[in-house]
């Protein structure tokens, strides 16, 4: 990670605090004008550049801090490892490409599409091969999922301890898929009867692999090229990708190069030893596929602390449920006492993030803030007590648990858990 | 030693290679290149040897010459062979580390790109006394012949596409048949009941061999671990503890996994390099570690295979999340005075701050992972 992806927390933190109080400070004195308009500024006088000055286009140098960022501790090599998107530093629900958390279990593979090729066999009529080209000639669709990876959250099962959504909630993203419908490729092959699951394997040097019930493979899943309109981004899997929308995001196979049909599952690596959850009793859940209704508050939180005073406050947060659309959710300033109905705003979408806000006028003390998320299926997302309750502190996977935010009188907002 | 280094020492050009091809790396690039290797290699103050060995002062260094470093037969041999790395040297073995020197211990594939190779070796001249002047960082970059066949490849930028045709039957007669050679290349996969096993053998006392060779830097002599790197063997009767050891013995359910893992993955960097010998003779030792089979003249086969059952195989149950009392009752939630008292806070991140960019994160290590 390069110096301004690792930009000290604090440093930020206490940065963000001081301009926040030189602000209200100006507005205090009040009847001084701002420089900022009395002033003529450089762009308001000076030609900018051209165009085709930054023929593909990238962010204003001043939001040079909204990275993905790692946790270095937590994997032996950075090839095998996991960084996290921004949250705190987004709004909508469609994350930009650049920002889509990375998780790679050999490195990115750098792929020409022109060596691209898709097998299918196995319990098929026909072993097929396809180029990229074959595959853009098949209708293709449009759709909107998010992606998250099942050790999302995974490092608070045993409590508080990152100070950041960015690195508790991070593994997550949203965006609109182009691709294929998996069925439609599997129909092109012919699908035998005794056929019951798929095997996607990748074509990076980890070579992943993961069984999908057929059921599944023949109702939502793509085979994507493209992400928010361009092709996939290398790390994201390009030139083509499993979507399976709603399921852990480990089974979304990149650099998709093969699809098995049989009829058992594999019980590959990343369905037995990893991405399996462990419980208190020493047994392990497997084939946990679905990601349960979850949310956060992505601001006010760690990274992006309320930096001016009391008054109008928006508070503005994720939700989403691998079970289909969100139908509500509701935030408490007061650690869980009082819920307010929270207002979801933009498009809401089966299997998608959904953004909300609940807009406070903020009397300037401490708050306690969480989010709950309700699924269309009825489905409440559960507190992190009841989880462990249920599970242990063992799972790694899979904790959907309400998150906890305290908001101090001076802004600052510490990851903690309440009674 | 492999013919090129030989080549290399006899024609004793190693310094000259130290021309525009390798210099005028960019450090700061470098430094990131160098996350590549840091989980085995430390450069600079108080740099220790890890996994690899420390880069200070590699320039100059003789190959295998660090006293207090354990290097692999093959790499102490290149040394008293002559090697020396150098600027020629150090980016030929970076570039094609089990080329350069076969059968040395590192589990890295290299590094495909040239600037990647210069800037690397920019970086670590900035830790190296005896480093030539023109690696050095703020050397004026040279201008690369492949720069300007790049640049001229960009004005007709459009990806190659390896075309597209028809053919007799399917849904929309897109595609055409996989060969069976094809299918055979790539469907590799193991499952439980043997469907997929090659022929094969091999025998614990063949494994170890391989694994000491190859699989020991990351995974430890005998399956423990190095650093955050896989523990493969023991930690039977700890996953109900608060630090459950997942290993093979203790956890995985199925052989097959482990057959299927190591012949599509491993070594780490280095993957589909064994035979299918090799890997039955891997998967026997890893059994040996965890005292599944005891027996060092244990031969793993084809005709053997399924008839080992791993410990932990019963262990593993459906999902059943749904069954738990939060989900089960699928209430309304309750929205106004839900909890008796006022809510006070019970744990705080700053108790244990392993975030990055926080005071301690340089020394802690949190719980948990993604692994």
């Amino acid at each position: 990670m390069g110096d301004s992806a690792r930009l000290d927390r604090r440093r930020l933190l206490t940065a963000g605090l001081a301009a926040g109080g030189a602000a209200l400070a100006t507005r205090a004195i009040g009847a001084g004008s701002e420089p900022a308009i009395t002033e003529i500024q450089d762009w308001n006088r000076y030609l900018g550049e051209g165009v085709q000055s930054r023929p593909y286009g990238i962010p204003s140098e001043f939001e040079a801090n909204v990275v993905r960022r790692d946790v270095e501790w937590l994997t032996a090599s950075t090839e095998s490892s996991v960084n996290f998107t921004p949250l705190q530093d987004l709004d909508g629900i469609i994350t930009p490409n650049g920002l889509c958390f990375e998780r790679h279990h050999a490195g990115i593979a750098e792929i020409d599409p022109a060596q691209q090729r898709l097998m299918i066999n196995g319990l098929v009529d026909t072993p097929l091969v396809f180029t990229m080209e074959d595959l853009k000639r098949f209708p293709r669709e449009n759709r909107i999922y998010f992606l998250e990876c099942a050790a999302n959250s995974g490092m608070e099962w045993r409590g508080s301890q990152l100070n950041g959504c960015q690195y508790t909630h991070g593994m997550v993203h949203c965006v609109m898929y182009t691709g294929v419908p998996l069925k439609t490729i599997l129909q092109e092959a012919g699908i035998k009867t005794n056929a019951k699951w798929v095997m996607p394997e990748g074509a990076d040097s980890s070579a992943m692999t993961r069984s999908i019930p057929l059921d599944k493979a023949l109702d939502d899943c793509l085979v994507a090229f493209k992400m928010n309109g361009e092709a996939l981004r290398p790390e994201q899997g390009y030139p083509l990708r499993l979507v399976v929308p709603g399921w852990e995001g480990n089974m979304w196979v990149k650099w998709l190069r093969r699809l098995e049909v049989g009829d058992m599952p594999w019980h590959q690596r990343e369905e037995t030893a990893k991405y399996t959850d462990l419980l208190a009793n020493g047994k392990a859940r497997r084939f946990t596929w679905v990601m349960d209704v979850k949310s956060v508050i992505t601001s006010p939180s760690p990274q992006a602390p309320v930096t001016h005073g009391k008054g109008p406050l928006v508070i503005s947060g994720l939700a989403w449920s691998g079970k289909g659309r969100i139908k509500r959710v509701d935030v408490t300033t007061d650690g869980g006492r009082n819920w307010k109905t929270a207002r979801i705003d933009g498009p809401s979408l089966p299997k998608a993030l959904h953004r909300f806000y609940l807009d406070i006028d903020w009397d300037g003390s401490d708050l306690l803030l969480q989010s709950r998320a309700i699924d269309e299926a009825g489905f409440v997302q559960p507190t992190k007590n009841e989880l462990r309750l249920a599970r242990g502190e063992n799972s790694i996977y899979h904790n959907n648990g309400i998150q906890t935010w305290h908001v101090k009188a001076d802004g600052a907002v510490e990851n903690v858990e309440v009674s | 030693m492999s013919k090129s280094l030989k080549a290399l020492l006899a024609a004793g050009t190693l310094v000259l290679l130290a021309g525009p091809a390798f210099a005028a790396g960019d450090a700061d690039k470098g430094a990131k290149v160098f996350k590549k290797c840091a989980a085995c290699h430390a450069v600079g103050e108080n740099a220790r040897n890890k996994v690899g060995p420390e880069l200070n002062d590699v320039f100059g260094r003789t190959a295998g010459g660090l006293d207090d470093y354990k290097y692999s037969k093959a790499m102490a041999k290149a040394g008293e062979e002559g090697l020396v790395w150098t600027t020629g040297t150090i980016s030929e073995y970076l570039a094609d580390p089990r080329g350069f020197v076969p059968k040395n211990k590192m589990a890295f594939a290299g590094l495909k790109k040239d600037d990647d190779v210069a800037n690397v070796l920019a970086y670590l001249a900035t830790f190296s006394k005896d480093a030539p002047a023109d690696t050095a960082a703020d050397a004026a970059p040279a201008e690369e012949p492949e720069a300007k066949m790049a640049s001229a490849a960009e004005e007709s930028a459009a990806p190659a596409t390896a075309g597209s045709s028809t053919r007799e039957g399917g849904v929309h007669g897109l595609g055409r048949v996989a060969t069976a050679e094809e299918v055979a290349a790539w469907d590799i996969d193991v499952r439980p009941d043997g469907a997929g096993l090659p022929d094969g053998r091999g025998t614990v006392a063949d494994g170890e061999m391989i694994f000491t060779e190859q699989c020991a830097v990351c995974h430890g002599d005998f399956g423990e671990g190095v650093g955050r790197w896989p523990v493969l063997a023991g930690g039977q009767d700890t996953l109900t503890r608060e630090r459950p050891e997942k290993t093979v013995g203790s956890y995985w359910p199925y052989l097959s996994t482990v057959y299927d893992y190591v012949r599509r993955a491993m070594p780490f960097g280095n993957a589909r390099s064994l035979s299918d010998d090799d890997v039955y003779a891997l998967t026997a030792y890893v059994l040996y570690l965890n005292d599944v089979v005891t027996e060092e003249d244990f031969e793993l086969s084809k005709d053997n295979f399924t008839e080992i059952r791993l410990p932990n195989e019963e262990a593993f149950i459906d999902d059943n999340r749904l069954e738990e009392p939060h989900y089960a009752d699928k209430g309304e939630p309750c929205m106004t005075d839900c909890k008796p008292d006022p809510v006070t806070v019970v744990m705080r991140a700053r108790i244990l701050d392993v975030t990055p960019g926080s005071v301690d994160d340089d020394e802690a290590a949190g719980a948990g992972g993604v692994d």
